[in-house]
């Protein structure tokens, strides 16, 4: 390529992003606000897809046994269900493991030396095959005679599901609108350029300037806002990630963030990517309808 | 060179522009079109470059037919046809030889052929030396010549002029005419919508009447005002011609 052809260019794109840098400023920040939320709110759906699923492939059944049930009756019980083909697995836990579990689950958080008895009976912990079984399989425990109660989240956990499809539809909702608003600043900020310019515009037409020459610089312009918006974004949701994230673990022990199952650098190129593309887009109309006079 | 055939211009407001033109012009001519204001000078210059579309009849440019030319075509027939108008149009913010240049750079060239080019035209329209003023500091008469030098710098093989001397003194037009008559010389076909009738009957050249969209004289070696025509018209004596502010084309304005 000729140094001096693109030499020329780069001062026109240069000019441009220059003449009216206070319209320019608000279209990346635009960009940036609606970068960051796009991030946080595919992070969001990212973890609570995952909580969902790991929660719902733990819906286990907890059955506890009557104190008058021993560990011949459990035994039988696990014995039973494991011919059962809805059934996946079926784990003994008498009241002492329990009881330890308890221990290590809540360590910290709550002061068990304060328990001088052991509360809990002994249980089984039964997991179906698949969750919609999980009904009947319940059902069937709840008749066994050393059966004291069946446990189950199934309902909640659907329930859960469903709210955060929901939510996540409505967030995706907000998330395009943003979009939408952010590529009409853009192209409200290309339009001023293009006002601005409209003589040299004319003049590029006069001479016999193709439409893509006459574009090209405009489309730069949009891109590089898009861009620089989305790097900013980026930024900011790499500072996040290093300072919020592990209060948030400390302050959400239940909760398991898959913060590493996220490819940061990936997740930051698509973000980049869009920012960019709605940079392109916005300015491509907005010089289009210009050029079309 | 130029062919125009049945040619009616109606604008969108309804404006009858141009009522069945039928005209040849051959190539390397110089050719002056006159009228009353708002008779289709202009109007009939913008279907050459392609600025507008007839409503009815052909446009032929070169072997182009110019009415049927695809959008992304139209820069191609730009680049072959020169345009100046009374207003220069010049960047302000761009020096006489950037301004130049800038026909050249837009359109793809080589950085070689703008340095090459640029101080062709410059020399051709005498301006070298002051090829880094800007707009601004330059007499009307060299504004002019920078855009026609412009004009010229992508070689092409029309000018079409717009009363290039409608804000010029005696003098500046005069030097105008002289350059156009010289460019004309080296074989560019030359059109030049004008109301200086001094200019038009100075240079004896082919001239084209228009009154109200239709061609009502064309004569080689005319005068402004046809044989047999009308006595001068005071709305057209030059020296009223130099009172009336720039008027603005309406490709541009500011
Ligand atoms: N863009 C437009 N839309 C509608 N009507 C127009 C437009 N341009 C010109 N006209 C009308 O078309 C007619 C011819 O205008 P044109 O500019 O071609 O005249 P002209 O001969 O160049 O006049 P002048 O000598 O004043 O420059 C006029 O009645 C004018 O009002
Ligand atoms: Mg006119």
């Amino acid at each position: 390529m000729d140094p001096g052809r693109v030499r020329f260019f780069l001062s026109e794109v240069a000019r441009n992003f220059s003449r009216n840098v206070i319209m320019q400023l608000t279209a990346i920040g635009t960009v940036t606000v609606t970068i960051v939320l796009l991030g946080a709110f595919l992070f969001t759906r990212e973890t609570a897809g995952k909580i969902g699923n790991d929660v719902l492939h733990q819906v286990q059944i907890s059955v506890f046994l009557k104190d008058t049930a021993g560990a011949a009756d459990a035994k039988a019980i696990a014995a039973k269900l494991a011919h059962d083909r809805r059934v996946a697995s079926v784990t003994y836990v008498p009241k002492a493991e329990g009881l330890a579990q308890m221990r290590d689950r809540l360590r910290g958080q709550i002061d068990m030396s304060l328990l001088t008895s052991n509360p809990l009976p002994d249980a089984l912990r039964v997991r179906a095959v698949d969750t919609n079984h999980v009904d009947q399989v319940a059902a069937a425990l709840r008749k066994m005679p050393s059966v004291a109660k069946v446990e189950y989240a199934q309902d909640a956990v659907q329930k859960l599901v469903r709210l955060s499809a929901v939510l996540g539809r409505i967030g995706l909702g907000i998330v395009a609108l943003l979009i939408v608003t952010a590529a009409i600043i853009i192209s409200n900020t290309i339009r001023l350029t293009v006002f601005a310019r409209r003589r040299e515009i004319a003049i590029m037409q006069l001479v016999g300037a193709s439409s893509g020459y006459i574009r090209l610089p405009f489309i730069c312009e949009g891109f590089l806002a898009g861009l620089c918006g989305a790097a900013l974004a980026v930024a900011l949701l790499a500072v996040a990630r290093a300072q919020l994230l592990p209060k948030l673990a400390l302050a959400l022990p239940f909760v398991p963030l898959h913060d590493a199952d996220v490819n940061a650098v990936v997740f930051a190129l698509e973000l980049l990517g869009v920012g960019a593309a709605v940079g392109i887009v916005a300015s491509w109309f907005s010089v289009g309808r210009h050029l079309r006079t | 060179m130029i062919s125009l055939r049945g040619v009616t211009l109606v604008y969108p407001n309804g404006t009858r522009a141009l009522d069945g033109i039928d005209l040849e012009i051959a190539k390397g001519s110089f050719v002056f079109l006159v009228g009353h204001s708002g008779t289709g000078k202009s109007s009939l210059l913008r279907l050459l470059y392609r600025e507008q579309r007839p409503s009815r009849g052909s446009v032929t440019v070169d072997g182009i037919r110019v009415d049927k030319l695809r959008r992304s075509k139209v820069p191609y027939l730009r680049r072959n046809v020169g345009v100046v108008f009374q207003d220069y149009k010049l960047l302000v913010d761009k020096t006489v030889w950037e301004n130049v240049a800038f026909a050249l750079q837009v359109t793809g060239a080589r950085s070689r052929d703008v340095i090459r080019g640029v101080p062709r035209v410059l020399d051709l329209v005498g301006l070298a030396h002051k090829s880094r003023m800007f707009p601004n500091e330059l007499s009307g008469g060299e504004q002019q010549r920078t855009a026609i030098a412009r004009a010229l710098v992508n070689n092409p093989k029309i000018l079409l002029c717009d009363e290039p001397t409608g804000n010029l003194d005696p003098a500046n037009t005069n030097d105008i005419m002289d350059l156009l008559h010289r460019i004309n010389l080296k074989g560019t076909t030359v059109l030049i919508a004008t109301h200086n009738v001094l200019v038009v009957d100075r240079m004896r050249r082919r001239v084209i009447r228009l009154d109200d969209g239709r061609i009502t004289a064309d004569e080689e070696r005319g005068y402004y005002h046809a044989a047999g025509g009308a006595a001068a018209d005071t709305a057209e004596l030059p020296i009223m011609r130099y009172s009336v502010g720039p008027r603005t084309s309406s490709l541009l304005s500011e």
